[in-house]
């Protein structure tokens, strides 16, 4: 018998609590008309804003498959006609990182050395004005516990999108690990390092987090079979 | 690729001397027949109507963010009961709040004509036009707050004023805890500043204020929230329909179902650009072979819009395959059925508050082709949730381009009603009400 099935016969040490987030948003002072602008906003504007346009627009739109990373990227394609700074933009992975000081610093330096090296796009305006919004978060419980896997594959089938992008994409700056609250719980609580780190290797930028939710419950069965 | 012929209009059937004595098609209705008054209102749905739609999870969430706010009360104030963008959002909204015990008053404002004529002129002028404001027009204005304000109570615990009209009612405000919030539905990116700096102090003495777009937010000294217009999935606009009725309605109006279609629904109005739309077809149509449904209303009751209606048909002249309808402000059943019968929907508009016809359009899968401007952006994500253009050659090419590429098209149409979905349907709306009321109540968030 494999480790992993040894491991599933006893029930994982703690229940999983499944909860979600609602968000209000607010729009900021801060905005950009240029690429010079944006990235004085970006050093100036509060983190709740960085949040917003990274991790909280990837869950906004969460049903597309490819093409859109964030909002900062997706300003300088649309309305800067700048391609090769948005796609350095849009590289920009946040589960790379467990801060939103570190992801604040990684899209300055990619504006930084952008503007180095193309100084006259600095100050030629955009056909669109790009306007900071941060959001007012409220986090809740919901009716789904898991205190086996069969529980926890269920639960991850059947609670809402906003749940799963809580736990599997917002979670790591909660948890400051370059990790998610399932993998975390699967390794810790359910001895299932192997899982966990499958789940860690999800694509979140090639999928749709429907496709995020179904590859996860694939994986947590392959474990359960 | 070769061009596919398009079917030939009428009149030059007879200038190629085609033989006259072929019996003519039936004549075209071009306004509705079977529904020429109003219907009677339609019940309300109730929030588990809604949960076939979107889902347990969202619907458990709006009980878990009311759960909190058993109780607490919440007044809307806004200038019409009927008719109109806001009243028609009320009407769906607090029988909503009320069934998650989030206790909803509505209070509409009176006034005379001269005060009606006052706050239309003020809503042009905050949409961009030139106003000069005379010292009268302030007068009626601030006098009929003055008189609403003595007849109304604000004793809840969130008070809400919708646009500019009952906006100095804020001169209620006592010492009690009520929050006020002020809640604008209309496009304010580029205000008449005489107009603007005549609300501002008002707007000001609020707790927070709501905005449709970033675009709308100004430098205000207090919290501005963005909340979406949103479409009601249940309302006879939006709900799903039998088949049978969508064919009903396309036999009525002697649209031809087994070719694609391509439909502007919007009032007759230069913004709008529906000659543009017609001139887009007609460059599409040299490639495809399609139809055009103009569908409107707005020219029965404005000077403007039956000379735009006007140009329409000479832009169209006679083309069989330009179908040109006139419906009135009930038919939102018809209107359902030709977007829904719709291939392609065009909202080519050069100026647009949120563009709620695009939202529509989305929700029902439509592959979208729409204008730049305003709130569409927002709603289309180019080349992903619709196609956004900026010229009638740009809209042409959309149009050709999608009829040609179905399956692209379905994708788009996908991706637009998932976004509906997540952001501009009433229970996300509801769900930005509880929050707010939490916001604004000092607990519950992070």
């Amino acid at each position: 018998m494999s480790t992993a099935a040894t491991t599933i016969q006893r029930a994982p040490a703690k229940p999983f609590y499944f909860n979600t987030s609602a968000h209000l948003l607010r729009i900021t002072e801060y905005k950009a008309n240029t690429l010079a602008d944006l990235l004085d906003a970006l050093r100036e504007c509060p983190e709740e804003s960085i949040f917003q346009h990274t991790f909280r627009t990837l869950e906004e739109h969460h049903f597309l498959r490819a093409g859109f990373s964030n909002d900062f990227a997706h300003w300088a394609l649309a309305a800067c006609n700048e391609p090769s700074l948005a796609e350095a933009l849009a590289g920009v992975d946040v589960r790379e990182f467990t801060s939103v000081a570190e992801l604040r610093t990684r899209f300055i330096q990619i504006l930084e050395r952008y503007l180095h090296e193309h100084p006259s796009t600095g100050t030629r305006f955009a056909d669109e004005t790009f306007y900071f919004c941060a959001s007012d978060i409220v986090v809740m419980p919901t009716s789904f516990q898991a205190h086996t896997l069969h529980e926890f594959a269920e639960g991850i089938r059947r609670v809402g999108l906003h749940s799963i992008h809580h736990h599997f994409i917002e979670a790591r700056l909660r948890i400051k690990l370059m990790s998610n609250d399932f993998s975390q719980w699967l390794h810790e609580d359910a001895g299932l390092t192997e899982t966990a780190r499958s789940l860690n290797r999800i694509d979140i930028y090639t999928a749709t987090l429907e496709d995020v939710r179904e590859q996860i419950v694939q994986i947590v069965e392959r474990a359960l079979t | 690729m070769e061009p596919v012929k398009s079917q030939p209009a009428a009149s030059s059937n007879l200038e190629a001397g085609f033989d006259p004595v072929v019996p003519s098609p039936p004549e075209r209705r071009t306004t509705p027949r079977t529904w020429e008054t109003p219907p009677a209102p339609v019940p309300s749905p109730h929030l588990d109507d809604y949960q076939s739609i979107v889902g347990t999870a969202a619907i458990d969430e709006l009980r878990y963010l009311a759960r909190d706010l058993k109780g607490k009360t919440l007044k809307m104030v806004n200038s019409t009961a009927l008719g109109g963008g806001v009243a028609e959002m009320l009407n769906r909204l607090v029988p909503l709040l009320g069934e998650l015990e989030v206790v909803t008053h509505w209070d509409v404002i009176t006034g005379g004509n001269d005060f009606f004529e006052v706050t239309k002129a003020f809503r042009n002028a905050l949409h961009g036009s030139a106003y000069e404001l005379t010292r009268h027009a302030q007068e009626i204005f601030l006098t009929y707050n003055e008189q609403n304000r003595h007849r109304m109570q604000f004793n809840e615990d969130v008070v809400v004023i919708h646009d500019p009209q009952p906006a100095a009612l804020i001169r209620a405000r006592q010492d009690a805890p009520t929050r006020w919030v002020w809640r604008c539905h209309i496009d304010l990116s580029n205000p008449n500043p005489q107009v603007w700096e005549f609300l501002r102090p008002f707007i000001e003495q609020y707790d927070a204020a709501i905005v449709s777009s970033q675009s709308f937010a100004h430098q205000l000294p207090i919290p501005q929230y963005l909340f979406y217009p949103c479409i009601d999935p249940l309302s006879e606009k939006n709900k799903p329909l039998d088949d049978s009725f969508v064919q009903k309605v396309c036999d009525e109006f002697g649209i031809d179902r087994s070719r694609p279609i391509v439909t502007q629904v919007s009032r007759f109005d230069r913004l709008k650009d529906p000659v543009g739309v017609v001139q887009a077809f007609k460059l599409a149509r040299k490639y495809l072979d399609c139809q055009l449904v103009m569908a409107g209303g707005g020219a029965s009751d404005d000077p403007e819009g039956a000379l735009v209606l006007r140009e329409v048909k000479e832009a169209a002249a006679e083309d069989q395959d330009i179908i040109i309808l006139e419906l009135p402000p009930w038919c939102a059943l018809q209107i359902n059925a030709l977007q829904r019968a719709s291939t392609l929907v065009v909202q080519k508009s050069i100026k647009e508050g949120f563009g709620l016809t695009v939202t529509e359009a989305l929700w029902k899968g439509k592959a979208t082709i729409a204008g730049a401007v305003g709130g569409i952006p927002n709603q289309v994500i180019d080349k992903r949730t619709g196609m956004l253009v900026h010229s009638v050659e740009g809209c042409a090419y959309q149009i050709r381009y999608l009829l040609t590429h179905p399956e692209f098209a379905v994708q788009l149409g996908r991706n637009g009603r998932e976004h509906v979905k997540e952001n501009f349907l009433m229970t996300t709306n509801v769900r930005r009400w509880l929050l707010l009321m939490r916001i604004m109540l000092g607990w519950g968030t992070v």
